[in-house]
């Protein structure tokens, strides 16, 4: 098994210890990885999505291309680039005249998209290709006790049509849950599951409003499940969900703390890696779950 | 030699305004055998249907060519000109000179008027060697099958038993009574839906001239109107009805594992193996389902019972309890049940409505016990349903049972299950929606008022919301009930739900929109009814094939003309009414089963059927008896047989539609289609080969 | 009163606009809300958007709306469109299958060609042309400490992929609307 890891921009600069995870779990788990090199932004949707069809799926194509050439697939940790990948393939698959207007201009680097490199998700590929019994055995250290708040994040369900891997029920997704699970965690369901987080365009046009969709989710999952930990799969969520998280605090707003994680990161820590690379990037302190995980869940 | 009358109509200005109606005129007149051209602006009106019967009934014609229109139409009344003035009426040929030349030329003149002369001449050439044919009559069988015990079906067989005609009711469920039998009361008028039922029910089963053929389906149809065979294939019920008297005891002795989810109940409670559909099923007899049924005596149907050290057979609890010996597990199980052969002359098909199931809209929680059907809401809140009408939220429906059954065997129970302080109802949930249906479901909006009046009615501190796209209410009484809800208090909200999250202990968090206020919405409610589109019966597309109808793309039957002919089909002697054709109210559905019982009686009464005599006729002596005909027959219609130790093919008359496949296959060209014989047809084309120069 | 929106809608004067300069709806339809007519605004996609929620203006189904009855001059000022975060949860639900998102990112289009574009956007695009990156950080502590090398295997440490980017970018409408300096 090998996938290019597609990692985008947030992953790559902000939040580089996800980047570590992945690089460490994934060869444990017997997924090579290629770094795909040449990469840049997936486009995301502030940029060339706003300007025009044929551009995005140009900058798009030109990212697939470079699995498509070596005859692999993308996978990525970001739901954002996730999105804009698959909408754009979706859209160069359906309309050949986008198709063919994205060779000509790739033709001008000497590359070409046939459609047939896919950008997969890395929660999808643990869930499907490494498989749960899989994780269960690789893991060092299980959180038996813990009660995890997932966050799937809305690129990851919506529009199920464009996506190479499907939930059974978009409105009550149960892969990241089972995820969580597989590493002896409960992962049970909060009503605001399914809610979106707020991050990226929101919050850069008006970030107060943003912080309402944070706070309602935090309150949520402080009354009904009071989660030890907040996992989610995609890295938006996860800087929103961490930071912002602080920003409430110092208003006063809310008056609790949950570590937040992005899956592949809490894989990591269980299978054994260094929580300084893999998880050594936070606003909200992690210090106290890692302690519990690793003290502990000893298998 | 025939004396040839053209007649040629200027059809207003659809013919004039392409053909030159004076240079057909003279072009026609010198054609052979041509006695009199005439002109008229609408040849089919009274005026112009004069002039063909002066010159009829003045001897100077003896064949009528009309250039005009479409024979489709119009055919049949130029016919029946020729008639009244005393022509055999088969002595007519029409061409077509408007769809076929003016409306599709119309921008040529000159072409389309050669195209006219061309089509006329050779309407001519055939009019040279028309035969005078009879009309021939078929007997028509007066029995009427009607598929399906609703409501609809119901009632067409009322009407039809009452005017004489002997009826067959079949009906696929144990009882008749269908979907009206699972409301509880009825809008407009919130008439208790059991009462005004039943009586018809007990009616329609006891009327002298109706047969109820229950707990059966229509396995096969042959023939065509006015002669159907129909074979119906009866389902085992394990239970001699002849001895079976409906008093419920085997009902009770069910053990407990053997129980399955109760369709009467829409899913909300389980039945046993054994069971009666509801308290008021017609014909009121038990059942025994063997999927459900575990041989709880170890005895499998048909097997020899297992016997006591004495010898004596250890019988199941049902046969034991059962008063009358009607419950026996003798009798081996068939799957293929018993076939019964009717013959009927005409066919009514009532199938009616299924609700969809709320598994397929994920985005509403259906998972939650506490979202239902508006159907499922009806049986919540009957007298008949699995609370007896008591309301609870659903999720504890299974704590209601238990708490009955320790009730029913003397011991001590409390019973604590919730009752809701907050019902919404979500309009337009598959129905209007390209991703299941796009047609509007039409009955959901009154009955999702209905419901929340009678809620609010009887529990006035209930908080109801209605979430409408748009509020439907059309019919007789209709508005006036929705303003009555209104004024109830019943909170009606435009916007569609587009959300239905769970909360803990059940509840569930509706998202909504509120157009008036222009903003998004959302609530807390106990239970969340969703109005789910009504779709015609899974296996309607193939009873449809069997009785040679056609169903749309929506999957309702497709009736003859939208406008003009609603119970009709493109079959005749077959008709169609209720929901099977598209969703309707009761009174619609009943104003549509009066109407196909009363075509099907005026296609009937009179005991036979005149049919054209354009069929198919073998000349035995030419015929070979190779036997190519006779698998290409659509209809069946063509057979050998044989004649003095030969096979010879012969055409039944009744099943001959006069296609013409037989008279076009025929390699010894034995076969005459009559009306479009072999010499007529070449005739056509060689005149039109020549350009209108008429040949024989 | 929102602003920018007299409170008494003229759809007359709206309509005679729509004569002179072309139907809103159209322009909205050609930058790729192809569905856009089948609407009946039945108010599914507003039940459930982040943006609506939390109280901006000219969420999915007003903002069709909107653009059907021929508003387009009201509409180039307000942020909504940018706010969209691109959910879908709109499309997953819409019965007429519109999807809002489409025309959320259609009106994104139409307000770029009006130049009314948001500052951050502009930035976001610049560093896209800068480094094939739209969010990008000149620091390198955190590779570092991660035990990362200091730039990742994209554009940003790979000069003959930047100018591959560059020159795909150059053929886009980004060029040709001339919004972000290209050299």
């Amino acid at each position: 098994m090998k996938y290019g890891l597609f990692l985008g921009c947030n992953i790559s600069f902000n939040r580089p210890d996800v980047e570590q995870a992945m690089r460490k779990i994934f060869p444990a788990l017997g997924v090579e990885l290629d770094d795909l090199k040449g990469q840049s932004c997936c486009p995301t949707w502030g940029t060339l999505p706003s300007i025009d069809i044929v551009g995005w799926c140009a900058v798009a194509a030109r990212n697939l291309a470079l699995g498509e050439e070596k005859g692999i697939d993308l996978m990525t940790a970001c739901n954002s680039c996730y999105g804009s990948l698959n909408e754009a393939r979706h859209k160069m698959l359906s309309d050949p005249k986008i198709m063919e207007r994205v060779n000509e201009i790739l033709s001008k680097i000497g590359k070409r998209y046939e459609g047939r490199a896919k950008c997969r998700h890395v929660a999808w590929v643990l869930y499907k290709d490494v498989g749960l019994e899989k994780i269960k055995e690789s893991i060092k250290y299980s959180l038996d006790g813990i009660t995890i708040a997932v966050q799937p994040g809305c690129h990851f369900l919506w529009p199920s049509e464009v996506y190479p891997d499907k939930e059974e029920d978009p409105f009550n997704p149960v892969v990241l849950r089972e995820l969580c699970k597989a590493l002896g965690a409960d992962a049970p369901y909060y009503s605001k599951l399914i809610d979106c987080c707020g991050m990226g365009a929101l919050r850069s046009t008006d970030p107060e409003k943003s912080f309402i969709l944070v706070k309602e989710k935090l309150q949520c999952i402080k009354e009904e499940i009071d989660a030890d930990l907040i996992v989610t799969t995609c890295s938006s969520c996860l800087i929103q969900l961490d930071d912002a998280q602080e920003q409430l605090r110092k208003k006063g707003e809310i008056d609790f703390s949950i570590p937040v994680l992005h899956y592949v990161q809490l894989l990591a820590i269980c299978m054994g890696f260094e929580p300084e690379q893999v998880a050594g990037i936070c606003v909200t302190p992690r210090d106290e779950i890692i302690g519990r995980i690793l003290e502990g869940g000893k298998r | 030699m025939p004396k040839i009358g053209v007649y040629i109509c200027h059809c207003g200005e659809n013919i004039a305004g392409a053909v030159n109606i004076e240079e057909v005129k003279k072009f026609v007149e010198k054609l052979p055998d041509v006695v009199v051209v005439r002109d008229y602006l609408f040849m089919c009106s009274d005026p112009g249907q004069e002039l063909i019967k002066e010159d009829i009934r003045k001897g100077l014609v003896d064949r009528v060519v009309v250039a005009a229109c479409t024979p489709r139409t119009h055919e049949p009344i130029f016919r029946r000109a020729c008639e009244e003035a005393g022509l055999n009426k088969y002595y007519f040929e029409m061409a077509n000179i408007r769809d076929q030349c003016s409306w599709a030329h119309w921008h040529d003149k000159e072409k389309a008027t050669e195209k006219a002369k061309q089509l006329i001449a050779a309407a001519v050439a055939k009019a040279r060697l028309l035969e005078p044919l009879e009309d021939r009559y078929i007997d028509l069988n007066k029995n009427v099958l009607v598929i399906g015990g609703g409501i609809a079906g119901i009632f067409a067989s009322l009407d039809l038993a009452n005017a004489g005609f002997k009826v067959y009711l079949v009906e696929k469920s144990p009882s008749i009574g269908g979907n009206m039998a699972k409301l509880d009361k009825t809008f407009p008028t919130n008439d208790c839906s059991a009462c005004i039922l039943t009586p018809l029910m007990v009616e329609v089963a006891n009327h002298p001239n109706v047969e109820l053929i229950t707990y059966a389906e229509v396995e096969s149809v042959e023939g065509t109107v006015g002669n159907f065979k129909v074979r119906v294939r009866k389902k085992q019920t394990y239970v001699d009805w002849n001895k079976c008297t409906g008093c419920g005891a085997c009902l009770n002795v069910c053990p407990p594992k053997a129980r399955v989810p109760d369709e009467f109940n829409e899913g909300l409670s389980l039945r046993g193996a054994i069971y009666i559909p509801f308290p008021q099923a017609v014909p009121k007899k038990a059942v025994i389902d063997p999927d459900a049924c575990i041989s709880c005596s170890g005895r499998w149907f048909g097997e020899e019972p297992r016997r006591t050290k004495d010898g004596k057979p250890i019988l199941a609890p049902c046969e034991k309890v059962c008063p009358t010996g009607a419950c026996s597990r003798d009798e081996p199980r068939d799957p293929n049940g018993e076939i019964v052969e009717l013959d009927v002359g005409a066919i009514i098909v009532a199938t009616g409505y299924r609700v969809m199931d709320k598994s397929n809209f994920k985005e509403f929680s259906p998972e939650s016990p506490n979202v239902i059907t508006a159907l499922q809401m009806e049986r919540l809140i009957s007298a008949t349903g699995p609370t007896e009408g008591k309301l609870i939220v659903p999720s504890d429906i299974p704590k209601y049972l238990d708490w009955k059954k320790k009730v029913e065997k003397g011991k001590e129970a409390k019973l604590e299950v919730r009752k809701p302080h907050t019902i919404t109802f979500v309009s337009c949930v598959g129905s209007r929606d390209e991703r299941y249906h796009t047609y509007c479901s039409k009955v959901c909006c009154m009955y999702m008022l209905k419901q929340a009046m009678l809620l609010k009615e009887k529990y006035p501190d209930l908080d109801i919301y209605i979430f409408f796209i748009d509020v439907r209410t059309p019919g007789k009484d209709f508005d006036e009930y929705y303003m009555r809800c209104r004024k109830l208090g019943i909170k009606i909200i435009k916007g569609k739900v587009g959300g239905v999250q769970r909360l803990p202990d059940e509840r569930l968090l509706v998202k909504g929109f509120d157009a008036d206020l222009g903003k998004p919405v959302e609530l807390i409610s106990d239970i969340v009814v969703l109005a789910t589109a009504i779709e015609p019966n899974m296996d309607l597309k193939d009873l449809a094939r069997k009785l040679g109808i056609s169903v749309g793309a929506e999957g309702f039957l497709r009736e003859r003309h939208t406008k003009l002919y609603p119970v009709d089909t493109l079959t005749e002697g077959v008709f169609i009414c209720g929901c099977a054709q598209g969703p309707k109210d009761i009174p619609d559905s009943v104003a549509q089963a009066k109407a196909a019982a009363s075509s099907a009686m005026s296609l009937l009464a009179p005991g036979k059927m005149r049919v054209e005599p354009l069929i198919s006729e073998v000349d035995q002596k030419k015929c070979s008896g190779c036997g190519i005909c006779v698998p290409l027959c659509p209809y069946g219609a063509i057979e050998l047989v044989d004649v003095n130790g030969k096979k010879r093919a012969k055409v039944n008359e009744a099943k001959c539609k006069g296609c013409g496949v037989c008279a076009a296959a025929c390699p010894s060209k034995a076969i005459t289609l009559h009306g479009f014989t072999y010499e007529q047809v070449l005739a056509q084309i060689r005149t039109l080969a020549r350009r209108g120069e008429v040949s024989a | 009163m929102i602003e920018g929106v007299p409170p008494v809608l003229n759809l007359t004067e709206l309509a005679e606009r729509e004569k002179e300069e072309g139907k809103v709806s159209e322009i909205i339809i050609r930058f790729g809300a192809e569905n856009l007519m089948a609407c009946m605004q039945c108010g599914a996609c507003a039940s459930i958007c982040p943006l609506a929620r939390v109280g901006f203006e000219w969420f999915n189904k007003k903002l069709i709306k909107a653009i059907l009855v021929g508003m387009k001059e009201e509409l180039l000022d307000d942020p909504t469109p940018w706010a969209c975060v691109a959910c879908n949860r709109c499309t997953e639900i819409c019965p007429r299958q519109v999807s809002p998102f489409e025309v959320m990112f259609a009106m994104r289009r139409l307000m770029v060609e009006e130049f009314a574009i948001p500052t951050l956007a502009i930035e976001a695009l610049r560093a896209l042309y800068e480094y094939g990156h739209a969010v990008y950080m000149t620091g390198r502590e955190a590779r570092k400490k991660v035990g990362l090398p200091e730039k990742p295997p994209s554009t940003d440490s790979d000069e003959k992929a930047l100018q591959d980017l560059r020159t795909i970018l150059k053929e886009t409408k980004l060029a040709q609307l001339g919004l972000i300096p290209m050299e």
